[in-house]
């Protein structure tokens, strides 16, 4: 079949606009796919549905991927040089004395943010189960984050988290006594989901808090964190 | 303050072509840019995180092998990655499925997985519609057109799907989908985007 020929252009389009939108099926599918490969028009015809459906995703709002997702594309691609590596010599920091003092300051963060879940525009927002407040040094809330008991996203809504040109901010579970577990790289502004790998009740269940460190775009090179830490908050429960 | 679209294509752009010459930093800063999007679209065709994980991270690897070939692409960056994404999606839904359109799935399955948290395919539709000063011609589609593309679309629904989905026949859905992408493509070119 010839599909460059001028009297077949209207099908030739109807089978690119199928094959780009993804309503074209197996054996058909894997057929243009070849011709595609050798016929400069068919590929091209092919490109442009790609590119003008493309652009209609544009408007979604992001998930952020789990850490493990960037992990694995480093090593499958045996990637090993880190523009940023693991500071030296740094203190086991969510074992620090302050740490846990910023904590209990960052509790009186926790009404204020509920006000401002309270006054978010949704009038059938769900009942919130786990709200965690991260907050800074001065316990003004820099980040909200918050789920559904039964959830497996994590919503978190930046209030005022800065991060220094360049670098990305890690979330961090501290579990009791033993090394933090990452959760993902956050965003500094505007709302965005995590997924986690249990639901959210469970997953937190043995977790007093979250941590926030400054990390090399992509997160921690280690597992572990690296950079300083600069927000945490106490998980709380709202059953 | 995030950076204007024109700004972002940019930076993506020149992320790209320093991950050609195998800049480890630029290929990060890459991730750290697009990755979230990028699930997001893979996240919602596919509808189960492991799947959603494995074809971000196939499309990455494919990415820093051939970023080189984005230079003599004619799209903005973001919709070269997000066309990388969509088929490697697209490839493994049909690929869960036979040849054939048999529907392998039940019905209350087929349901059920449409009440995936966060904003309908419409509104996607819509909301994409906007960010690229098209929406009038989204808006001229028929609602029937209109749910149809969005639901094939962005969740990967193939025109059986569709039809059990919208309770409609085969050839009706097929048809929605036909003529409503050949309207959106006259009026796309009409407004001098898409070529």
């Amino acid at each position: 079949m010839n599909l460059s020929r001028p009297d077949r252009a209207p099908r030739l389009d109807a089978l690119a606009a199928a094959y780009a939108l993804g309503t074209l099926l197996g054996r058909t599918r894997r057929r243009l796919d070849r011709i595609a490969q050798t016929d400069a028009a068919v590929a091209a015809a092919i490109r442009g549905w790609e590119w003008r459906l493309a652009a209609l995703t544009e408007g979604m709002p992001g998930v952020t991927p789990p850490i493990h997702v960037w992990e694995g594309i480093r090593k499958r691609l045996g990637l090993t040089g880190e523009a940023d590596s693991p500071r030296p010599g740094s203190t086991r920091w969510w074992t620090s004395l302050s740490l846990w003092r910023g904590l209990a300051l960052a509790g009186f963060a926790l009404a204020f943010a509920l006000g401002i879940l309270l006054l978010a525009p949704t009038a059938e927002r769900p009942f919130e189960s786990v709200v965690v407040v991260l907050a800074g040094p001065d316990a003004k809330p820099a980040l909200v984050a918050t789920a559904e008991r039964g959830s497996r996203y994590l919503t978190v809504k930046a209030v005022a988290a800065q991060v220094p040109p360049g670098r990305a901010l890690e979330l961090w579970m501290l579990p009791d006594g033993r090394s933090p577990v990452s959760m993902g790289l956050i965003p500094a502004s505007g709302i965005e989901r995590l997924a986690l790998r249990a639901p959210a009740g469970a997953l937190l269940r043995d977790i007093p808090a979250l941590a926030v460190s400054v990390e090399p775009p992509g997160g921690s090179p280690t597992g572990g964190p690296t950079g300083p830490v600069v927000y945490t908050g106490r998980v709380e429960r709202i059953y | 303050m995030s950076p204007s679209p024109t700004d972002r294509s940019a930076r993506l752009a020149e992320l790209l072509a320093r991950t050609a010459l195998s800049d480890q930093a630029a290929y990060a800063e890459l991730y750290r840019l697009t990755a979230s999007h990028l699930y997001a679209v893979a996240l919602r065709i596919l509808r189960e995180p492991a799947a959603a994980e494995d074809v971000l991270q196939e499309a990455f690897v494919s990415i820093w092998h051939h970023a080189g070939s984005y230079s003599t692409a004619k799209a903005k960056p973001q919709t070269w990655l997000t066309s990388i994404v969509r088929n490697r999606c697209l490839d493994q839904l049909r690929r869960r499925e036979p040849d054939t359109v048999t529907m392998t799935r039940d019905e209350d399955e087929t349901e059920m997985e449409f009440e995936t948290p966060g904003p309908t395919a419409i509104e996607l539709l819509l909301a994409g519609a906007e960010a690229n000063s098209v929406r009038d011609c989204v808006e001229r589609l028929d609602g029937s057109q209109k749910q149809a593309i969005a639901l094939a679309f962005y969740q990967g629904l193939s025109h059986a799907e569709l039809s059990r989905h919208l309770r409609q026949p085969l050839g009706t859905v097929k048809s929605w989908v036909r003529r409503g992408l050949e309207r959106l493509k006259a009026c796309l070119e009409g407004a001098g985007f898409g070529r």
